[in-house]
């Protein structure tokens, strides 16, 4: 027998589903209007992200009433838990994407100062950890959650390999600056999409073994 | 922290029938320990064992060892009496005696030897106050409890347990029959009481014991499931039976 409770967390993982797929929609179209620098593609990714941020309203709307009326204990309720803080992840992660297609704007139709490589890189190993720990929760198998974990570290040396990238390029010819500057801003948007899927991940473990693995190194 | 009672491999038999099987269970000094588990699981009969309550009910059997400050109550030596006045016990139903207000408390008192008028008073007018009752009921002391709310009642009977100090304090759905409001008193009241006294309530409200206790001990066909801190029962319990319990899939 299903009880009010158990569909009520079922509506409220579909809407974070729904969420997941819509920030992932958001780093693919952004850094893809960087890369083809497609203004129009950039403003959808920004108009977009209102939609992202009333799932946020909504979810967390859905988590207090469930905490309220149905007072949910044991895995019901680190679910509850994990999923108003994976909430406010996602939604950054919007605001992450938001700012990378705002790049593409201010790019003005030029293209970038060279052709886009470990940044689409980067974006493909944000998206592919946002899946793992999606897939986590839905498996309740931590050691996906894991595997997400570990991929952050190549995000942060793709991270760093970009900034050197982009030093030299200032070093050699100023007038590249302030273009260098918007790529590292993108490069760095990235590096934070691959901390909030780390949280993700970390949400994911406590919902299905009850450990905060938090601050552990 | 002291274990105040400490189980050992207690066994509990209606007849033939086993009620508690192999119990093994420690309860700290001024601490609130829970019991949880759906009807008939056992957590009522354990909660008249501390007390030896049991002991009225024909036909029954004890197995194993319940110490309390390091005694064993069921030694064929130990006072019994003596004991159920270490161990205080509150009732589902509030059950004063139908006497006054000031009767209620003061009988104890007379019955374990206080002769003395004002000790007596001051006693009354402490231990009303300890369970908030002192507010509502001290331009009435001579009026009879039966007149009392359900709520003050219960409190009354409450203050009645400790007048005499115990050390320990039995409680048997307490605010099962309360409304919304007298049930936060009790559960405040639970609080404020630990620090004098260690605290056992059996609940069938969920909610209750985790508002109320520090530890929690999940009960399931006579025997202890799991024990722990009542935090960790109710996040992320280590048995599947006690996180099916809790979370309503049975019971």
């Amino acid at each position: 027998m299903t009880t009010h409770l158990q569909q009520e967390l079922e509506n409220i993982s579909q809407k974070i589903f729904q969420m997941a797929d819509l920030a992932i929609e958001s780093i693919q179209n952004a850094v893809t209007s960087l890369k083809n620098v497609d203004t129009a593609l950039a403003e959808s990714v920004i108009q977009k992200d209102t939609k992202l941020d009333q799932l946020e309203i909504s979810i967390d709307e859905d988590c207090i009433r469930v905490l309220v009326t149905k007072q949910p204990a044991a895995a019901d309720l680190r679910l509850v838990l994990a999923i108003l803080k994976a909430n406010t992840d996602l939604e950054r992660i919007g605001d992450l994407s938001t700012s990378i297609a705002k790049e593409t704007i201010r790019l003005d139709g030029r293209s970038p100062l060279k052709p886009l490589v470990d940044i689409p890189r980067m974006s493909e190993m944000a998206i592919s950890m946002i899946k793992l720990a999606f897939r986590s929760f839905t498996e309740r198998n931590a050691d996906l959650a894991r595997d997400c974990i570990e991929l952050d570290r190549q995000i942060d040396d793709l991270n760093m390999q970009v900034y050197r990238e982009l030093f030299s390029f200032m070093a050699e010819n100023p007038s590249t600056i302030s273009q260098a500057l918007g790529l590292i801003s993108v490069s760095k948007a990235l590096e934070r999409i691959g901390d909030h899927a780390t949280n993700l991940a970390e949400r994911a473990i406590y919902y299905i073994e009850g450990e905060d693995i938090r601050h552990q190194e | 922290m002291d274990d105040k009672i400490v189980v050992e491999d207690l066994s509990f038999y209606y007849g033939d029938t086993p009620a508690l099987v192999d119990i093994n269970l420690k309860i700290q000094t001024n601490t609130v320990m829970a019991l949880i588990g759906p009807s008939g699981c056992g957590k009522s009969t354990f909660l008249r064992c501390i007390n030896r309550m049991n002991d009225i009910i024909p036909f029954t059997r004890v197995e194993g060892k319940i110490n309390v400050d390091d005694q064993d109550i069921y030694d064929q030596k130990f006072d019994v009496t003596n004991l159920r006045r270490r161990v205080g016990m509150v009732f589902q139903k509030s059950n004063p005696f139908p006497k006054t207000i000031f009767e209620n408390i003061a009988y104890g008192l007379k019955i374990n030897g206080i002769k003395d008028k004002y000790s007596i008073e001051r006693t009354v007018e402490e231990s009303l106050k300890k369970t908030a009752l002192w507010n509502e009921v001290k331009d009435r002391l001579n009026d009879s409890a039966m007149g009392l709310s359900g709520g003050q009642q219960q409190r009354l009977c409450i203050a009645r347990t400790i007048a005499i100090q115990p050390d320990i304090i039995l409680m048997d759905e307490p605010a099962s029959a309360l409304d919304p409001i007298s049930t936060q008193k009790i559960e405040e009241l639970i609080q404020n009481l630990k620090t004098q006294f260690t605290i056992v309530i059996v609940t069938h409200n969920m909610q209750q014991a985790a508002r109320v206790s520090d530890y929690t001990a999940f009960f399931y066909m006579g025997k202890l499931i799991e024990v722990n801190k009542t935090d960790t029962i109710f996040t992320n319990p280590e048995k599947e039976m006690t996180e099916n319990y809790i979370t309503g899939k049975f019971g």
